[in-house]
């Protein structure tokens, strides 16, 4: 396969948004004759994809994009032998093929294939690294939420994706839902008249406690590789999936979840590309067992228009999981089983032509692939995404210092702690560095 | 570590003077303590192990000076037990076995009615089932072949508590395990402000309890899994009745048997409510505060010497901590040094952490104290620092860490 033909072609697609700007719409530069038969995209106009992280999210990602004619999908990175082959197996039985190819090292994935954009679903402590990789080699990503496992490492991928141009999605897919863009259209448009609060709620605490001891690392898994930057630790039974209960890697569900409901919040307010300007919050960590995020959070926000948010776990919050915006003449309470109001004429609303209108998607992963020939910006690109998992990161420093804390959403400092400034950052396991832009 | 602990309550039970005269107040040195008294000597359990912690975790508080009364042993003569009940605020009972004379139960009684204060505390509900006025103070009991003559079993069921007028067996429960309390009532004193469910450490779960029941608030429940040897349903753990004037607080959790450790009574969520109960039992208000490290719905959390540990005690744990143990003094740590930097006392302790840092401890102890230090160290922890990052391998990453985060300069 000629792989210097997709990359030319990617960058003709951003040269020609460059050069006549974005409003372009694909099918006019397309001739029809690159149409394959039956009006499937010809193999040679096809998006080439690959994925590093290839667990339940990245696999499931994976899924849904080979589920699009104009996608070619052609590798899989992941640092167990296991969830390689068996990515390679999805792709191949997709294609009916034998040639997909798979890397334990992403280093090495990025030098060998020539990608037009890249699935990156990885453990938080390694997004910073990898998603910058990826932006300096010049791929447009679909980034998995949360965008960072510090504030730090957020601020310098949006750097990295914005001086690249690249075209960024999160996997907030939330905004791509009709409930959600309903119910933040509505609140922005002043429906429940001025908001003073809104309250967020997401998932309670953790599973099960774990003891595991000590223990053999499974063959086939590079453990070292998959801690990475992250403290060295040595194996306990616990690596996929339920590395979200481990600090080091993730802040648990507050930090897992904060890229879908907090990223809701912040839309209906017109509060997406800001951050709060005063936090604080109260964690309950458990004493025992290798899990050590908190089973219980609260977190108050204050932002500079006087709004305040609230996100705790669902069951200390009024109406549970979800957003729930509450203004001067009603409110609003949407998560993924519904929409409510206070009055059901609320719902019933239509917004007029002169009003404002949210970004409009139905498909997030084909918002993604229809922006990646437009270069136009994606329904979450990569700054708002960083403010949405900041909301989260802002909680948990607040928890982990038990202080008020003032923050500065333009300079992103807190003005007047600088031991809460140090949680900003976490220093890496050398020798892992980011590479700068 | 655990076996100096497992040694010093030895040396308590030794020495406690296990007898009716006044301890020789170990305890708060708080003039306005609530005067206490254990009753004990005779159990199915281990009540040589049990009473003296009890003591520990009253007396902990603050708020108790605690004596206690010890009977005869089995089949002895009994007619000398009179304890002076008047003289308490409240009357811990940790004991099942022979009767006592009437005087004793008929002061006792009054006492009680009087307005005296009252902990029923595990096995105490097996005693004295042909009592009737012990029965009505402790609301519901089982075993000593109790039956459906004795009284309805209790639950909690669709919202309340229902009486269950059945035959069948009373008092019994499925193999030990940590199991969830749910608060049935949470604006009571005793158990406002705690979590809603917590998961209360490996214990014994009484069910099929029955009782006369009068008077009886169902406090808080726990679900008895049929899967785990349960009725199927939500058993009282947490009660208060009322015998007269008298309050008494019963709780069926906190079994000891044999040699410890005993995790059903280094449950911090036994410690607290048992604390919390004996004050309300006492004086009918509850003042104390809820600790940060009480359980949560799915987390035990165990203080093993029945108070939080100081800072001494931590690091001694962390000195022999490796990867894989319990992290309990690691997350005591974190919690300790977030409330003495709050507090502005931070300094005061810094250097007990940096001569932790560079002497003899395990590595992963010292790794978790360096992690520490990078949120709070001041710039008096960087020479020790860069000694480890210079001298020890196994610490020199951490070490590094910590430097970073308190000079500001990152290498990556």
């Amino acid at each position: 396969m000629d792989h210097s033909n997709k990359v030319n072609r990617r960058k003709f697609f951003r040269q020609l948004a460059g050069a006549t700007g974005a409003a372009i719409a694909l099918p006019y530069i397309i001739p029809a004759s690159a149409l394959g038969k039956e009006g499937a995209t010809a193999p040679s106009d096809r998006i080439v994809m690959g994925v590093i992280g290839a667990g339940s999210m990245g696999t499931g990602d994976m899924r849904t994009f080979m589920g699009k004619p104009e996608v070619q999908m052609v590798a899989a990175c992941d640092v167990d032998k296991s969830h390689r082959e068996k990515a390679k197996s999805i792709i191949d039985a997709n294609y009916e093929k034998s040639d997909a190819r798979i890397y334990n090292d992403y280093r090495e994935f990025l030098t060998n294939e020539k990608l037009d954009a890249v699935i990156l679903a990885l453990p938080d402590q390694w997004h910073g690294i990898i998603y910058i990789a990826c932006a300096n080699a010049g791929l447009d990503i679909y980034g998995q939420k949360p965008l960072a496992r510090t504030i730090w490492e957020g601020q310098q991928i949006v750097d990295a994706v914005q001086k690249n141009n690249i075209v960024w999605q999160t996997g907030s897919w939330q905004r791509s839902v009709a409930q959600f863009h309903h119910a933040a259209e509505l609140v922005i448009n002043n429906r429940i008249g001025k908001v003073t609060h809104v309250e967020v709620g997401l998932p309670n605490g953790t599973p099960s406690q774990v003891h595991n001891p000590v223990q053999p690392v499974p063959e086939g898994l590079d453990w070292d590789m998959w801690l990475g930057p992250a403290p060295a630790s040595p194996y306990r039974g616990v690596c996929h999936w339920n590395w979200r209960w481990i600090l080091d890697y993730s802040g648990g569900q507050l930090t897992d979840w904060a890229g879908h409901h907090i990223d809701i919040a912040h839309w209906g307010l017109g509060l997406d590309r800001t951050g709060p300007v005063e936090i604080e919050g109260k964690g309950v960590y458990p004493r025992e067992g290798l899990y050590d995020v908190p089973v219980e959070y609260f977190i108050t926000s204050r932002y500079a228009t006087g709004v305040e948010m609230t996100i705790a776990n669902a069951r200390r919050l009024e109406h549970g999981m979800g957003v729930c915006w509450y203004g001067d003449k009603g409110w609003i309470h949407v998560n993924r089983s519904g929409i409510w109001a206070s009055d059901d004429k609320i719902l019933a609303e239509k917004i007029g032509d002169d009003e404002t209108k949210l970004y409009y998607s139905r498909d997030h992963a084909q918002n993604f692939l229809d922006c990646i020939r437009t270069r136009k910006e994606t329904i979450t690109p990569v700054d708002i995404a960083h403010r949405s998992i900041s909301g989260g990161l802002l909680g948990e420093i607040a928890m982990l210092t038990g202080r008020k804390l003032k923050w500065d959403p333009d300079k992103q400092i807190f003005p007047d702690d600088p031991l809460a400034n140090r949680l900003l950052r976490r220093p890496f396991r050398s020798p892992w560095k980011l590479k700068g832009n | 570590m655990k076996n100096k602990i497992i040694y010093l309550f030895t040396l308590i039970a030794l020495t406690a003077g296990l007898s009716t005269l006044p301890s020789c107040q170990s305890g708060s040195g708080n003039k306005t303590a609530y005067h206490t008294l254990i009753v004990t000597g005779q159990n199915n359990h281990s009540w040589q192990e049990s009473t003296p912690i009890l003591k520990q975790i009253l007396e902990n508080s603050g708020l108790f000076s605690v004596d206690v009364a010890q009977t005869p042993k089995t089949g002895e003569n009994m007619s000398q037990f009179k304890p002076d009940f008047s003289q308490y605020d409240v009357v811990v009972l940790d004991y099942v076995g022979d009767p006592w004379p009437e005087e004793t139960r008929t002061a006792f009684e009054q006492y009680v009615s009087g307005g005296g204060g009252v902990v029923v505390y595990h096995a105490a509900d097996n005693a004295f089932r042909n009592w009737v006025a012990y029965n009505q103070m402790i609301g519901i009991g089982g075993w000593g072949n109790r039956n459906e003559s004795d009284g309805p079993y209790i639950r909690w069921k669709d919202g309340k508590t229902v009486r269950i007028n059945e035959p069948g067996p009373t008092g019994n429960h499925g193999p030990q395990r940590a199991f969830q309390v749910t608060i049935r009532e949470p604006e009571h004193p005793i158990t406002k402000g705690l979590p809603k469910i917590w998961l209360h450490a490996k214990d014994e779960l009484y069910q099929q309890l029955r009782g006369p029941a009068e008077n009886l608030t169902v406090l808080a429940t726990a679900y008895a899994d049929t899967a785990k040897g349960g009725t199927g349903g939500n058993e009282p753990v947490l009660m208060t009745i009322r015998y007269g004037k008298g309050r008494i607080f019963h709780t069926t959790l906190g079994h000891v048997m044999g040699k410890g450790p005993f995790p059903a009574v280094e449950c911090v969520g036994f410690i607290v409510t048992l604390q919390r109960g004996a004050e309300w039992a006492a004086s009918g208000k509850v003042t104390q505060e809820i600790p940060d490290d009480f359980p949560q719905f799915n987390v035990t959390s165990r203080w093993p010497l029945f108070r939080p540990m100081n800072l001494d005690e931590i690091l001694d744990q962390l000195r022999e901590y490796k990867p894989g143990d319990n992290r309990m003094p690691e997350q005591d740590l974190t919690n300790l040094l977030r409330g003495q930097y709050n507090a502005g006392t931070f300094d005061e302790i810094e250097d007990q952490l940096l001569k932790f840092i560079i002497g003899n401890g395990s590595a992963a102890g010292k790794n978790y104290v360096c992690r520490e230090l990078s949120l709070y160290g001041s710039e008096n922890a960087l020479p020790a620092l860069h000694k480890l990052m210079t001298k020890e391998p196994d610490v020199a990453e951490m070490a590094r860490f910590a430097y970073e985060r308190i000079s500001g300069e990152y290498s990556n």
